[in-house]
């Protein structure tokens, strides 16, 4: 059974979350703010933790940069009503490992709880736009060799990286992705997570900044 | 009653003599411009005022000035006449620039300077003795600087200025020195020197916290006076938007459909004021034009689009009608697919704008098309193939739906660089082919 800690700073999307997970995960622990979030995931250890990004003391930032190296097994699914590009990359870049919105049916949390806590990326369609948006916007000048790169870095996705992204922005799964592009799932997986990666790992500045700046051509 | 207003032949005679009289504009006021100062603008001012050539008033200024009113009246104007409102200029005289003369009027207006100059050096001459000229003309100079560049809006922080503002102290302090040590007063003032600063250090440093909450207090004045300017804003868009809609829901709460749809239109107009960019927010790009697109058509259908939109481009012709397509593939999902959600993604790339509208509802087998769906054929993949881009629907029963619309940007931007608007028709070729075509 995974066991999940929900942290978000009100009590009735708490008790919803709680509710639509049910039975099939074990849910440790909650906490509302920044400190009780430390401390609980601390003494619990949970498999994955629901991190809400705007929490007060810090917001769920805060949470990750307090815990994401002192403990590397959990894994942290950020779960937020906020849709600003900024906070969804800043809590990608801390170590989330996936990111869905509120507005998420049931079914849909547990399959992404579950697919984090194997290890894999849950990005929703809104995710794999952002992505889209801050590789292509901030990379408006090299624009042509994204396709044929054969090495292309952190700085760039693949061609088929960003084939995957586009699939995953129009709304298909990760099964879809693979029999429409002939791989298997664990390959998209493997492009999804290496995208991820880049994600995190890409220094550049643009990337975090893209979203303020208006997004015209 | 009506009498009394004034409509009797007196008040008409009046009437006709007052129009028949130019109308004199009122004066402009006396204040000192912006631009086209010389010194500190009083002999511009005064010229707009009395709607009289500046140069007129400044060589009377001057002429003035060696007797020694012209100095006064000038200091004393400098100091009572406000400086002119940014943009109230009533003389948009070229400006002065600096002390370079340029042309005929200017040369005339520096030679008569220069003369008065020689002249106040005469009188000067005449009232003290010679040493104490010089001293007093630097004392003047350094002073005439350092109050010429306090007394325009220019910050401090312009490097510029702050070096001018140095060097009139350091002319002004160079004259006081000359003068003190002329006048062999300089032992004495460097004792009163030592005594005022130790006093005037003794001061500042006890009443240092004074200054200290002071200026405290101005700060957190103003941030409260922010915040509290933006908690007024905040408050009034909150009024219009989300407690208009709250007290919607309480009247319809037991219209399950209505209370949801309200909800869901307020979260989404909330969430774009937060937080879209200005330029999507107020239309006119292709991002705004799909957001309100998809307001629209969750209003009128039953259907939640999760709409996501890379890049983005200003809307024109082309786009708008896109966007129309948009909409009719949308609205078709909504009546036939049987489901209540849509994916919608679009993305605008240097070469073409696509969009694609998916849904996991019933599907149709495209070979036999029912008849209801011809309006898919005719306003979607119409529509666009006569703008030059391709439309490619991929069906089958049980699977759902998706519609692939593309636009070359070279329609859109008429740069001429792609036609190939049929090569990539309606073959079912998956989408890594596409992209590799380019």
């Amino acid at each position: 059974m995974i066991r999940v800690f929900v942290v978000d700073d009100h009590a009735m999307v708490r008790a919803g979350v709680r509710a639509e997970l049910g039975d099939a995960v074990d849910v440790v622990g909650e906490a509302p703010d920044v400190p009780t979030a430390v401390e609980g995931i601390r003494s619990t250890r949970p498999d994955v933790v629901l991190l809400d990004v705007h929490l007060p003391g810090g917001g769920g930032l805060g949470v990750l940069e307090a815990l994401r190296a002192e403990l590397p097994d959990v894994r942290w699914l950020a779960l937020s009503v906020s849709d600003a590009a900024e906070d969804v990359i800043a809590v990608i870049r801390a170590g989330a490992r996936g990111y869905v919105t509120k507005t998420i049916s049931g079914p849909d949390l547990l399959d992404a709880v579950r697919r984090v806590a194997d290890g894999d990326v849950v990005f929703s369609p809104r995710l794999a736009g952002f992505v889209l948006d801050a590789f292509s916007a901030a990379g408006a000048a090299p624009a042509a060799p994204v396709e044929e790169a054969t090495d292309p870095g952190l700085d760039l996705l693949s061609a088929r990286e960003r084939e995957v992204m586009q699939l995953l922005a129009r709304g298909y799964t990760y099964r879809e992705i693979g029999s429409r592009l002939f791989i298997s799932v664990k390959t998209v997986e493997s492009h999804a997570s290496n995208v991820l990666r880049k994600l995190q790992l890409s220094n550049r500045n643009e990337l975090t900044r893209w979203a303020a700046t208006n997004r015209l051509l | 009653m009506i009498t009394g207003t004034g409509a009797g032949p007196g008040g008409a005679t009046i009437g006709i003599v007052t129009t028949t009289v130019p109308v004199a504009p009122p004066r402009p006021p006396l204040v000192r411009p912006r631009s086209g100062r010389a010194i500190a603008g009083v002999a511009a001012g005064t010229a707009v005022h009395l709607r009289q050539d500046p140069l007129v008033v400044r060589v009377a200024f001057a002429l003035l000035a060696t007797t020694g009113i012209g100095i006064v009246a000038y200091g004393l104007l400098w100091l009572t006449m406000p400086v002119a409102a940014p943009g109230d200029e009533h003389d948009a005289e070229p400006p002065l620039p600096g002390w370079r003369p340029q042309g005929a009027r200017q040369w005339i207006a520096t030679v008569v300077l220069g003369l008065v100059a020689a002249s106040l050096l005469g009188q000067l001459t005449r009232w003290t003795s010679r040493d104490v000229v010089l001293p007093l003309v630097l004392v003047g100079a350094g002073l005439a600087v350092i109050w010429r560049q306090l007394d325009t809006d220019r910050t401090l922080a312009v490097a510029g200025t702050r070096w001018t503002l140095a060097g009139g102290v350091l002319l002004g302090g160079t004259g006081l020195v000359f003068l003190l040590a002329t006048t062999g007063q300089l032992a004495n003032a460097r004792n009163g020197f030592a005594a005022t600063l130790v006093l005037l250090t003794g001061l500042l440093l006890a009443t240092a916290p004074l200054w200290r909450r002071l200026l405290d207090s101005r700060d957190e004045e103003r941030a409260a006076r922010i915040r509290s300017e933006e908690r007024a804003a905040v408050a009034a868009h909150l009024h219009d938007s989300v407690l208009q809609t709250l007290a919607l829901i309480q009247r319809h709460a037991d219209d399950q459909q209505s209370v949801g749809r309200l909800a869901r239109s307020q979260e989404r107009e909330l969430r774009a004021w937060l937080y879209d960019p200005k330029v999507v927010r107020e239309g006119g790009t292709w991002a705004g034009l799909v957001a309100g697109m998809v307001a629209d058509v969750e209003s009128d259908h039953a259907l939640v689009v999760d709409h996501v939109v890379v890049g983005d481009a200003p809307v024109d012709e082309a786009l708008a009608a896109l966007g129309a397509a948009t909409r009719e593939a949308l609205v078709n999902v909504a009546k036939h697919s049987g489901v209540a959600a849509a994916d919608l993604y679009t993305e605008v790339t240097p070469e073409r704008v696509s969009v694609f509208v998916r849904d996991r509802g019933a599907g149709f087998d495209a070979d036999a098309v029912p008849s209801d769906r011809r309006g898919l054929r005719d306003s979607v993949t119409g529509r666009i193939t006569r703008l030059g881009g391709t439309a490619l629907i991929r069906s089958a029963p049980g699977e759902g739906t998706e519609v692939e619309l593309a636009l070359p940007r070279a329609v859109v931007s008429g740069q001429g660089r792609e036609h190939r608007s049929e090569e990539r028709a309606r073959s079912g070729a998956p989408r890594g082919s596409e992209r590799g075509a380019r």
